[in-house]
């Protein structure tokens, strides 16, 4: 039984946070690249909201979803209150910030270290910023684990959206509290340790890396 | 550019399959069905002989009442009377359902500092304990469990919120009575959560069974005339096999460390 939930809880974690992450991704290169590489009227205002965003907390950004995507709010009709989706909204809220603005800061540095050269071969928009990503490919993967801790990590937002349902939306960190206060430590003991495991493993893996150097 | 679609595709493809399809009914309900299993083991049962998933959210009474209000549920299933006739009358809900009950107990520390073990009376109790000599919890989160014990100290013209005897938790029922055990203090719970309760070390049974302690469970359907969401048919046919000899017997035999948690009207 104990063995069960810790394993369901696992998966369904392990399910929202690799997509929440992966959607972060796919949101945040372009967005970090086009902010680093273009500039617009507004520019330094939009890149210190993004950092400005990175410490939103859980909770909050929990409480922003569920007021969007509950049935009286404005997408109400799409019913995703309640669903492992909507988890996957909340935490990419949470992490697009943080991956946004790692991306943006890398990327401007070398757009500055190598803006001369690129713009003397008359490469476009485009052509920079594809160059640009593909040139430090291995840090992108090491923001993505950043997110991916942070996304499996949070405790507030998927727990306000997900409704903490049983099989369906009940993932690590919400079985933790709430086997906590039920007094099956057994299992909050458990699923504890694999979330620690985790997050270790990851932290781990930036730090050998030197990705920031 | 090409790629931005392929991103944005994705992301929709990912996004839009809950909305396609429902199979399943949301309740939402209160933390004494959700914690003891009550809901869970109905709804696998149901599963079973429908394919109907039943996803139940447990929260508080009160907040249950609220999302439900919101239109985020199929169907309410808590336990304060007042709340549920207000909720029907106001069209929200089309018509509340007696489905169970149980009753409400005074519980405290087995040493039993305030001395109300022998007493046979509720008010000479809750004079007692609201003299400000003994702690006592209340979890003040708008659950059913609260509203009681509020509508207790009105009934009789106690005062409560008062100085360093009344404590506010804010939480569950189980993280109350964890709390009540830690602070060796005094609280009222349902019975269903007391008997899964597993931290009895320090607690027992103080008083019980005075009929102001009654606790009605009743369900709804929420009126799809305000809910168009709502999957009217399927929640029907859930709440008619809740309330058939079947569903009735189930909740019947629902049983924790062979204790009845919930009693159905014969």
């Amino acid at each position: 039984m104990a063995y069960e939930k810790i394993l369901e809880a696992l998966i369904i974690s392990l399910n929202v946070s690799i997509f929440s992450t992966l959607i972060s991704l796919l949101v945040s290169l372009p967005l970090g690249a086009i902010i680093a590489i273009k500039t617009f009227y507004g520019r330094s205002i939009l890149i210190a909201c993004i950092h400005a965003l990175t410490s939103i907390p859980p909770v909050c950004a929990g409480l922003i979803v569920y007021l969007i995507i509950s049935r009286s709010g404005p997408l109400g009709w799409t019913g995703l209150l309640y669903t492992p989706t909507a988890m996957i909204i909340a935490q990419s809220l949470i992490i697009i910030p943080i991956m946004s603005s790692l991306i943006l800061k890398n990327i401007e540095q070398d757009f500055k270290n190598y803006k001369e050269e690129l713009i003397t071969y008359g490469a476009s928009f485009y052509v920079i910023t594809k160059l640009l990503l593909l040139n430090r490919y291995g840090l992108y993967k090491t923001i993505a684990l950043i997110g991916f801790g942070r996304a499996i990590s949070e405790y507030g937002a998927a727990a306000i959206v997900g409704g903490s349902i049983d099989h369906v939306t009940r993932n690590i960190t919400s079985s933790i509290a709430l086997e906590t206060s039920k007094g099956n430590l057994d299992v909050a003991i458990g699923l504890g340790g694999m979330l620690i495991l985790i997050s270790f493993t990851i932290s781990f893996i930036v730090n050998r890396k030197d990705s920031f150097k | 550019m090409k790629n931005i679609f392929k991103y944005i595709a994705l992301c929709l493809i990912v996004l839009s399959s809950p909305i396609l399809a429902r199979d399943y009914l949301i309740i939402q309900s209160t933390t004494s069905t959700v914690s003891t299993g009550l809901l869970e083991y109905l709804g696998e049962t149901f599963f079973k002989e429908t394919g109907i998933e039943i996803r139940t959210v447990g929260v508080g009474t009160g907040q249950a009442i609220k999302n439900a209000t919101r239109g985020d549920a199929d169907i309410l299933l808590v336990h304060s009377k007042k709340d549920e006739m207000k909720f029907v009358e106001e069209g929200l809900g089309i018509k509340r359902h007696d489905l169970m009950y149980n009753d409400f107990i005074i519980v405290g520390p087995k040493s039993d500092p305030a001395k109300i073990k022998n007493l046979k009376d509720l008010k000479s109790i809750l004079k007692i304990l609201s003299s400000g000599n003994f702690k006592f919890i209340s979890r003040d989160d708008n659950s059913g469990t609260h509203k009681k014990e509020v509508s207790l100290w009105s009934k009789f013209n106690f005062n409560f919120e008062e100085k360093g005897w009344y404590i506010k938790t804010g939480s569950g029922m189980i993280s109350t009575l964890n709390i009540a055990s830690e602070m060796n203090a005094y609280t009222i719970t349902d019975r269903a959560t007391w008997i899964t309760f597993k931290n009895k070390n320090f607690l027992e049974i103080l008083f019980e069974g005075d009929e102001n302690l009654f606790n009605p469970y009743g369900i709804i359907v929420l009126n799809p005339e305000n809910y168009p969401h709502v999957e009217l048919e399927k929640s029907n046919q859930f709440i008619n096999w809740l309330l058939s000899t079947q569903g009735k017997n189930l909740i019947k035999n629902f049983k924790v460390s062979n204790n009845q948690l919930f009693f159905i009207y014969e």
